[in-house]
């Protein structure tokens, strides 16, 4: 990061803000821990003898977790402008300016960072380390898995593996499009000088630094061997690991509520004079639709895992039958959340993608109403279908076909995502970039992940292949192959504009096509697995499936040698890569309309638009 | 299924469109047949109805969804062979601009939203027949137990075991529960799989056409050695299954 304006801090008097950053958010964070842990151990009352589980324990470990997470917000300086505000002393501009990030230089990475450009870079490198993270646990896993009997890791460990690379991954495809390209790009897309809400987009950042430390913590005791999904019941009888889940995810849900209504108030009311919402980009689409799924869908996972946590430290039976609570309550919660979350997901790197095609094919964007009406209905219908999740449940089982009915609709919207892809490049001069080949890597993994999701959402085809590693494959291709290859998409071409130069070229198409067919080698293989009847979450596997297993392994490898290629590229191009000029693709929305470095608040003079950003073409109006 | 302008109507002769029509007519029965052979090889032989069903039902999505995907990756091939730009600056820009086609857009969303309407209704109609299997009153009722981590078997006469034995062509009925954790009882060959959950009984049915031994696995993470969590199905002629079962309900009685 050494290109970033590194001016020195001016010298005046240090008010309290001033002094907090991120090392006196983990200090205090730890110290107030370490109190409650002490305090909780000293006072909280012995459990009684017929207690089922280790109630004491799980109260300890939420009590100091809590403690860990309010500490170090107030370490961090998120507590000052609100309290301020309750005693009438709202902040002065200087203060404002300093909460900015005003002439601070590299420090402002590291502090309660109000501008939208600073949360977008700390969104950026943050989702790096958790798919590094995330990514180096799937290797274990897949090394694990390339030998029928080759499982070295213990099975609790494995299984805490699996957790924890499901559980971040997550995070990592909810935030990876809408952290830092919604966060950096979308207000200077839109024309506006920030979010609505800049406090709360420091907020929303700081709070999933906040979530990780839980997570990390639980690892050391006992790890997540619930799966991603912690069921119930066997989160309740889950080692203390499952407290750091329950937090986690309690704390990232209050992230991305927080994030969703920031976004959501700052395009619907910050778009720039002229920009009707025929002539907003239909990235911007995508990221409200991503945020506004995410508002009704996350308060119902924070819920899911107060009940959990209730369950395990209070010894309420929300979800144990034996007290009049059913596990079906948490599979309906928790996938209420979960398939509006997939779309969340896919949605923005869809967009992000729409938002390239016109650019890399010098076309106009094709249908534009069709891809509005692609991103609406599929959005309307994704919070109708959680229940193909519990096809297999047993729970109600005459609801199964009006949730196929809903499932199955559901690739009508998606066929019209790829109408407008298609139609887009149709005809086009295509200009052959990373991001031009994406599309068609998307078109073709999104293609193979929808058909077979279509035999998921048949109820009689889904007892044979429900829970199977066909699951596991499925989803990959969709959050993966569609995704994530959207969200790198993204980042070849926004580097430009967010670190001032190009992402390397030659090393970019090498991690481009090693990732591409590292992908589609590795899943293909357990598609095959999973169609031959291998369960998924298996530590051990029959020599029957050994042979799509060991391709799976293979494909893994060279899936994460394409990303060491990609990071190493991402490093030594913002070090000291080719400089960008303003307008590198040539594009015609307003991001690329301001010069590297964008100032504090991005626009001298508001623009003002008086047509949408894809006139390419003769048309030249 | 063309992009046309209003300038040229007959859009059908134009060079690029007979040349992803061609593609098109290569890539359908390429998609299909490869991908229709590797699920069908994967797969394996079925030991049920259903799961013959399944299989066909897999068997008829898949070609019903190959010329879908053989015109997404036409149309893709001849874009991408027809005019292409290299280099850091960009390409002039298209002499055509397509904005919108009303056209293609009406029938696009037509023949998706007709084969939305397909998968469904034979979708339901072999789920109507699964329905029907569990109210089967001629059927035998077997009681399955989840536990950590093994399946046990009550028999109707009482007998209780860790491996199920089944008669061949008769109907079975499965209420399945768990004592612990939730489980999912799948029957692999014969395509049935039904969640155990603890506190409720489940359902499911099916009727094994096939002399042999197949695979039970458990389908939900349920803890430590939830991948051994798995035993066998020996489904046997009707006097075989007699003479076990019988001999099975002494043995308990000795015990």
């Amino acid at each position: 990061m050494t290109t970033l304006t590194n001016r020195p801090t001016s010298a005046h008097k240090k008010a309290l803000i001033e002094h907090l950053n991120i090392f006196t958010a983990l200090a205090l964070g730890a110290i107030s821990a370490f109190v409650v842990w002490r305090l909780a151990l000293q006072f909280l009352p012995q459990d009684a003898e017929t207690s089922p589980f280790f109630n004491r324990e799980d109260k300890i470990t939420l009590l100091s977790m809590i403690a860990w997470f309010v500490g170090f917000m107030t370490g961090i300086g998120a507590l000052i402008a609100p309290f301020r505000w309750v005693t009438g002393k709202d902040l002065s501009h200087e203060e404002n300016m300093f909460y900015a990030g005003k002439d601070m230089g590299v420090k402002r990475y590291f502090r309660y960072t109000t501008d939208h450009k600073v949360v977008g870079i700390q969104y950026l490198v943050m989702t790096m380390f958790i798919f590094f993270i995330g990514g180096t646990l799937a290797m274990l896993i897949r090394t694990n898995l390339g030998h029928p009997e080759g499982g070295w890791i213990h099975p609790q460990a494995y299984n805490s593996i699996v957790g924890t690379h499901g559980i971040i991954m997550i995070v990592a495809t909810i935030i990876m499009v809408t952290g830092p390209f919604g966060n950096f790009i979308m207000p200077i897309m839109i024309g506006a000088r920030d979010m609505a809400f800049p406090r709360l987009n420091a907020l929303s950042f700081w709070l999933i630094v906040a979530a990780a430390v839980p997570l990390l913590w639980g690892q050391f005791l006992g790890g997540i061997s619930t799966g991603w999904t912690a069921y119930n019941p066997l989160a309740s009888q889950a080692p203390l690991g499952m407290d750091g889940y329950i937090m986690f995810i309690c704390i990232f849900a209050i992230s991305t509520m927080v994030a969703g209504a920031n976004i959501t108030t700052t395009v619907i009311r910050m778009r720039a004079k002229g920009m009707t919402w025929n002539r907003t980009p239909i990235f911007i689409y995508g990221t409200v639709a991503s945020v506004g799924l995410a508002l009704p869908a996350f308060p119902v996972f924070f819920l899911s895992q107060i009940m959990s946590g209730m369950d395990r430290a209070l010894g309420t039976g929300f979800y144990d039958a034996a007290h009049g609570g059913s596990g079906w309550l948490y599979e309906n919660l928790f996938w209420i959340m979960g398939h509006p979350e997939v779309y969340v997901i896919l949605i923005p790197a869809v967009a992000a993608l729409m938002e390239m095609a016109p650019v890399f094919s010098r076309n106009p964007l094709f249908s534009f109403n069709v891809a509005v009406l692609g991103i609406a209905g599929i959005s309307g219908l994704s919070v109708l279908v959680w229940a193909h999740h519990m096809y297999m449940a047993g729970w109600a089982p005459l609801l199964n076909a009006p949730f196929m009915l809903t499932t199955e609709l559901i690739s009508i919207p998606t066929g019209m995502l790829f109408l407008v892809l298609v139609g887009t490049l149709w005809r086009g001069r295509l200009w052959i970039t990373v991001p031009l080949a994406s599309i068609f890597a998307l078109l073709w993994n999104f293609m193979i992940g929808g058909i077979t999701g279509i035999y998921l959402s048949d109820v009689p085809a889904d007892a044979f292949l429900h829970g199977s590693m066909y699951v596991t494959a499925h989803f990959h291709y969709t959050l993966m192959g569609a995704g994530l290859t959207g969200a790198i998409a993204s980042l070849v071409y926004w580097f430009p504009k967010m670190t001032g130069r190009m992402l390397d070229k030659k090393l970019s198409w090498i991690s481009f096509w090693m990732v591409q067919i590292g992908f589609n080698v590795a899943f293909i293989g357990m598609f095959i697995v999973g169609l031959a009847g291998q369960p998924r979450r298996v530590e051990g596997y029959s020599a029957i499936f050994s042979r799509g297993n060991l391709i799976t392994t293979i494909g893994a490898y060279v899936i994460m040698a394409g990303m060491l290629i990609l990071l190493h590229a991402v490093v030594s191009s913002w070090r000291n890569g080719v400089k960008a000029p303003m307008n590198p693709w040539q594009a015609k929305t307003l991001e690329w309309s301001v010069a590297y470095p964008i100032p504090l608040e991005n626009f001298d003079v508001l623009p003002i638009v008086s047509s949408d950003a894809y006139g390419y073409g003769k048309a030249k109006s | 299924m063309s992009l046309d302008t209003q300038k040229s109507p007959q859009w059908w002769k134009k060079k690029d469109v007979k040349q992803t029509f061609i593609f098109w007519l290569i890539f359908t029965p390429l998609l299909g047949y490869i991908s229709s052979t590797i699920q069908i090889r994967s797969i394996g032989a079925p030991a049920s109805e259903t799961m013959a069903g399944v299989i066909n039902l897999i068997g008829l999505f898949t070609w019903v969804a190959a010329p879908v995907a053989a015109l997404v990756g036409a149309m893709c091939l001849t874009t991408l062979l027809s005019k292409r730009h290299y280099g850091d600056n960009p390409p002039p820009e298209a002499e055509n601009e397509i904005r919108n086609s009303p056209r293609t857009n009406a029938i696009w969303i037509t023949v998706s939203s007709v084969l939305c309407l397909f998968a469904l209704v034979t979708g339901l109609v072999v789920l109507q027949k699964d329905a029907e299997a569990i109210t089967d009153s001629a059927a035998m009722d077997i009681n399955v137990t989840g536990q950590q981590w093994a399946w046990n078997y009550d028999y109707p006469n009482g007998a209780r075991t860790e491996v199920l034995y089944l008669p061949v062509n008769k109907p079975v009925v499965f209420h399945i529960t768990s004592v612990d954790v939730k489980h999912s009882f799948w029957v692999v060959q014969m395509g049935i799989k039904m969640d155990a959950n603890p506190g409720y009984v489940t359902e499911t049915a099916v009727t094994p056409n096939k002399i042999g031994v197949f695979d039970i696995r458990c389908a939900e993470l349920c803890g430590l050695l939830h991948a051994y969590m798995q035993n066998k199905v020996h489904v046997v002629s009707q006097a075989d299954y007699d003479a076990w079962v019988s001999n099975r309900a002494k043995m308990e009685a000795a015990a």
